[in-house]
């Protein structure tokens, strides 16, 4: 049990009229002060390889995809967004998706898909907006998620430094 | 078997009391020490190839010595010790040596997840290797046959996929071909594999090496949801458990250790029985004769249909399928008693498979149950016979129509009234209502196998929806045709 | 009144519609604007900037809102007494729309040839008691809302309301009689001539200075008149959801809402009128009609600003200590207050020592109160023993 003592109040605070323009001085202080409202629409957020967009597919520049169907993603995703079946393959990599799907109402962005991802395919991109009319339409399918290695390349780079300087400090301790 | 005998020995400084029969490795697992193993299989005879077993023993005063726990017979005071530096620092090293070519891609690889290599390599940590020779470059894709994959990289060579064709049907069909780095498994001359168990091989396999292909690539494990059960494809029930991909699709079926009637196998036709439990096709609500032929109902609809039948008419037939539960059984044969008539259920033609080893050559998983309650088994001809000499007749239970033989019932004349309760639709022009039923995976009940041994099925996945089991349906009946005989003027 | 000035050419009765019209009409797009200023001054006070997308700054905003409202679908919840309900809305926004009616907007409008008599739809001898009437009505519109909806929270919400508006509608009346006992009239233009120097017998010091203390009285019962923060109990979310409102929707919920800032406008109308002189430009006796007009709306505006200021800056008190306040510490201050200006009014002395000896007759009460037992209820949230538990 914790006791939480209350604040004596002195004279002038119990008066309460000097607290209540106390209180107005400050609201009013704070309408002259800049604003700092974006207005969306127009004025877009800055975008960069640090933000934390909805995931995407990376395909490689052959156009196969890198995604492996492994799983690993959809068991990390703290939101059960992601469903994945997986099929045969007669490429090196044995195995790919048949149906990738991420309920993009779902995703959180926390990006755990990214950092489950053994063959970085997955990776959090800086795409943000995500409107439709229906529910469907924004669980996103296999064709939607797919993007070139070479959008998604910034952000691979951000990654690998961030591990590195992860693995780098753990080394050294 | 061999008996029992009891002796004390020390486990990691604990005494504990176990069986002196079985290899040490058994009573390390038995205690709850975790000792890995790769070689070992209870159910096969050990070779102590893998190494991996390895602990540290010492008798009397003499030092202790590292010793495959597997291959090391259980004397009276021995002492134990599973997590000494020694032992400990001896199994990473083998274990390091049988990752040296070994890929480690888990992430494509079909058993991670239930993986003793990756489970141990994980509990290891050490992700890398220390070796700078590249893997040794195999076949990744080697076919052992219709039913088994082989994937020799993956492959550690323990041999129990050798050992459990030579041990337990008996057909030895695979060996260690090679030598050294380049050994590897094959069969003889690279011909397929063939018998009704090679299924097994995929479990008995500890890593990724040989799997299914009906299975391969095409779920991970970690998302199937396993519930216990029995199969039905003989008599013999071997004890399994139904693995169901989202609520949804039965993905496989493995075998699940039951001592007294299957140990740790079963038959590839058990195995393979996912399109029995297909969704495709199947039945939910009902179908009733309408205008146009059989038209889709409620449940309840079809239900109706069915009890006006049964009222109006007297001397139903009620045949049911050899797939009924007790608990079927005797709603069934109350049923009958309330109508004044016999129940009886129809058999399937005996198994040509049938072996020395598990599978029957009776394809009635229940016929020893259904017997007991009091229903007579019948045969196809014998059953239509009957058919077609009622005014009334009920189907009742899953496979009834394949069993009877769909073409058979469509060649009866429509004087026959004929419900069915399948999970397929009856479609003959006898057919006045068809109502959908739960199959095995989904409702719950006992079958009794060929020696009395009571096996359980529970419910994998729910059945579709407005499909309401047998035990429900014959109680409503007999609800919707009881008013009509005390009552039947008030009524109408 | 209106019959001594009879324009020459215009009939009385076009004279009164010309002006109803125009007033009402007025008070309907104040409110509409004090809605917009609302949002404008809560995005100020939070680094936002409000309404914009809708005209010019965001200046339709009301009106698409209004829109809006009108396309809400309309709900009347199950069990709910279905003409009380619909009733409600009318009889919370009605008596607030018709106080408008006496209000004092300037003297004598002429415009070209035309004397249209003074500024406001009707001067009442007794006006003071025509609003204190009306304001008093508003409370039934609540009661019955609340009640007619048929659920809890609307019940409890009303309930509230009604305890608190009785509890401060007597400090108000309060703070009014001791003006109306200066002024010795109860009629608005009267009191607000009264303040003027160029009136006669006006002694030309606004009553804010006179009676700073029913000044302030006033100002605190408004804000509890009209059921605005830190007042709000009728609606207060935490607590009741939306309170006596929560079941309405579209129009009906529209209603209650023109007629909360149709009180408010009415309000501020009378404080100015009250204490702030009404329509007098200081210095300036002569002023044209325009000019005391402006002077007007200028007065009322500083505290229409004061009232969304006050909103978007104290939180809202706790029930017991409002109760607490009303009867505790405004009633009492109020009956000194209107002792001593009776004292004052009866003994012939001068008005301008009435604000010396108010305030030294209640510096003792101020300092026993705020030293008052903390175990007690009281105004400064002592209301739980020293030891409060959290666990
Ligand atoms: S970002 Fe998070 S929530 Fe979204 S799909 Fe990935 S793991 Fe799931
Ligand atoms: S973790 Fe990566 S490789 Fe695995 S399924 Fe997800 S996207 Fe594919
Ligand atoms: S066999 Fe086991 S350790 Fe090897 S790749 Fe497969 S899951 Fe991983
Ligand atoms: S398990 Fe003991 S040596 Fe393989």
């Amino acid at each position: 049990m914790v006791i939480v003592k209350r604040k004596e109040l002195s004279f002038w605070e119990r008066l309460y009229l000097p607290e209540v323009f106390q209180g107005l001085s400050i609201t009013l202080r704070a309408m002259f002060r800049k604003n700092v409202t974006r207005q969306y629409p127009e004025q877009k957020l800055e975008v960069n390889e640090v933000t934390r967009g909805q995931p995407r597919l990376a395909v490689n520049a052959d156009d196969t995809i890198r995604c492996v169907s492994c799983g690993l993603c959809e068991a990390a995703c703290p939101a059960y967004a992601i469903t994945i079946d997986g099929q045969e393959t007669d490429r090196f990599i044995e195995r790919e998706p048949e149906r990738f799907e991420i309920d993009m109402l779902r995703c959180i962005l926390c990006g755990f898909c990214e950092e489950a991802c053994p063959k970085d395919a997955i990776l959090m991109s800086d795409e943000l907006e995500l409107a439709d009319f229906s529910r469907e339409a924004l669980v996103y399918d296999l064709e939607k998620l797919k993007r070139p290695v070479s959008a998604l390349q910034p952000r691979l780079d951000y990654i690998y430094k961030l591990s590195n300087r992860w693995n780098s400090s753990s080394s050294s301790s | 078997m061999t008996t029992r005998q009891v002796v004390t020995i020390q486990i990691d400084g604990q005494d504990v009391e176990v069986d002196a029969s079985k290899p040490l490795v058994d009573a390390l697992h038995r205690s709850g020490t975790d000792v890995p193993t790769y070689c070992y299989h209870p159910g096969l005879s050990a070779v102590g190839s893998c190494r991996i077993c390895q602990v540290e023993v010492q008798m009397g005063e003499a030092p202790g010595r590292v010793v495959v726990a597997c291959r090391t017979p259980i004397s009276e005071g021995m002492r134990v010790f599973t997590s000494t530096d020694k032992a400990h620092a001896v199994r990473r090293e083998c274990l390091e040596f049988l990752l040296k070519n070994h890929p480690l891609d888990c992430p494509i690889c079909d058993k991670a997840g239930e993986c003793d290599l990756q489970d141990f390599s994980f509990a290891e940590g050490q992700a890398e290797g220390r070796s700078s020779e590249p893997r040794r470059s195999l076949d990744k894709r080697k076919s052992l046959g219709d039913v088994i994959v082989l994937d020799e990289e993956r492959c550690i060579l323990c041999s129990r996929c050798v050992r459990f064709m030579d041990e337990v049907p008996k057909t030895p069909q695979l060996t260690v071909s090679g030598l050294g780095a380049r050994s590897t498994i094959s069969t003889f001359a690279d011909r397929p594999l063939t018998g009704n168990y090679q299924g097994n091989l995929a479990d008995v396999c500890p890593v990724g090496a040989l799997t299914l292909k009906k299975f391969r690539f095409q779920a991970r494990v970690w998302n199937l949801r396993k519930t216990p059960s029995t199969c039905g494809e003989c008599s013999r029930g071997c004890s399994i458990t139904n693995e169901v991909l989202r609520n949804n699709e039965l993905k496989r079926i493995r075998p699940r250790y039951n001592a007294d009637v299957n140990e740790w196998w079963m038959c590839d036709t058990g195995r393979f029985a996912l399109e029995e439990h297909s969704l495709e096709g199947r039945l939910a609500g009902s179908m009733i004769r309408g205008e146009a032929g059989m038209e889709p109902a409620s449940a309840r609809e079809g239900l109706e249909r069915v009890a006006d039948a049964l009222r109006t008419h007297g001397q139903p037939v009620l045949l049911g399928s050899a797939w009924l539960t007790i608990e079927e059984g005797q709603a069934l044969v109350a049923l009958a008693k309330q109508l004044g008539t016999e129940a009886r259920f129809v058999t399937p033609p005996p198994s040509e498979l049938a072996d020395e080893l598990l599978h029957t050559d009776d394809a009635c998983p229940n016929r020893r149950g259904l017997t007991e309650v009091g229903m007579r088994a019948i045969d196809a001809a014998e059953a239509l016979e009957a058919i077609a000499g009622a005014e009334v007749a009920l189907l009742i239970g899953e496979r009834i129509i394949e069993t009877v033989g769909a073409e058979a019932l469509a060649e009866l004349p429509n004087t026959v009234r004929l419900f069915s309760f399948d999970t397929v639709a009856l479609d003959v022009p006898a057919a006045r209502a068809a109502l959908g039923t739960p199959s095995s995976i989904e409702r719950d009940g006992h079958w009794v196998n060929v020696d009395g041994h009571r096996g359980m099925l529970t419910i994998a996945r729910p059945a579709p929806t407005d499909v309401a089991t047998l035990i429900q349906n014959f109680e409503s009946l007999s609800r919707l045709i009881t008013p009509a005989e005390t009552a039947g003027g008030a009524a109408s | 009144m209106m019959d001594d000035i009879l324009p020459a050419e215009l009939p009385l009765f076009a004279v009164w519609v010309i002006k109803a019209v125009v007033i009402f009409g007025s008070l309907i797009s104040a409110a509409g604007i004090t809605t917009l200023a609302e949002r404008k001054v809560s995005a100020w006070i939070q680094y936002r900037i409000g309404p914009n997308r809708v005209g010019p700054f965001g200046l339709l905003q009301p009106l698409a809102d209004g829109v809006k409202f009108i396309f809400k679908e309309e709900l009347v919840p199950d069990g709910a007494n279905r003409l009380m309900f619909r009733l409600a809305p009318m009889i919370t926004a009605a008596p607030a729309m018709m106080c408008i009616a006496v209000i004092p907007f300037a003297g004598e409008v002429v415009i070209g040839n035309y004397n249209l008599g003074n500024l406001s739809i009707t001067d009442l001898s007794v006006s003071v008691l025509y609003v204190g009437a009306l304001t008093g009505l508003g409370i039934y519109g609540i009661i019955l809302g609340g009640w007619s909806s048929n659920s809890k929270f609307s019940l409890m919400g009303a309930m509230r309301a009604s305890a608190q508006m009785v509890s401060y509608e007597l400090t108000l009346l309060l703070a009014i009689l001791s003006v109306v006992l200066l002024a010795g009239s109860l009629d608005l233009r009267a009191i607000a001539e009264s303040q003027a120097s160029s009136a006669e017998g006006g002694i030309g010091v606004w009553n804010m200075f006179l009676q700073p203390v029913a000044f302030v009285l006033f100002i605190i019962a408004m804000f509890a008149e009209t059921n605005r923060h830190p007042f709000d109990f009728a609606e207060c979310e935490p607590e009741l959801v939306g309170g006596f409102h929560t079941e309405y929707s579209s129009m009906k919920f529209a209603l209650f809402f023109l007629g909360e800032y149709c009180a408010i406008i009415v309000m501020c109308c009378l404080v100015t009128t009250f204490f702030l002189g009404g329509y007098d430009v200081p210095f300036w006796d002569s002023a044209p009609w325009f000019i005391q007009l402006a002077s007007f709306v200028a007065k009322a505006a500083c505290f229409i600003f004061l009232f969304l200021w006050v909103r978007w800056t104290l939180p809202r008190f706790r029930y017991d200590q409002l109760m607490g306040l009303g009867w505790k510490v405004m009633l009492p201050l109020a009956l000194v207050n209107v002792t001593v200006t009776g004292a004052v009014v009866s003994f012939g002395w001068s008005p301008l020592i009435t604000p010396v000896l108010a305030v030294a007759a209640l510096i003792p009460g101020v300092i026993l109160f705020a030293r008052s037992n903390p175990g007690e209820a009281s105004l400064t949230g002592h209301a739980l023993s020293e030891e409060g538990s959290a666990s």
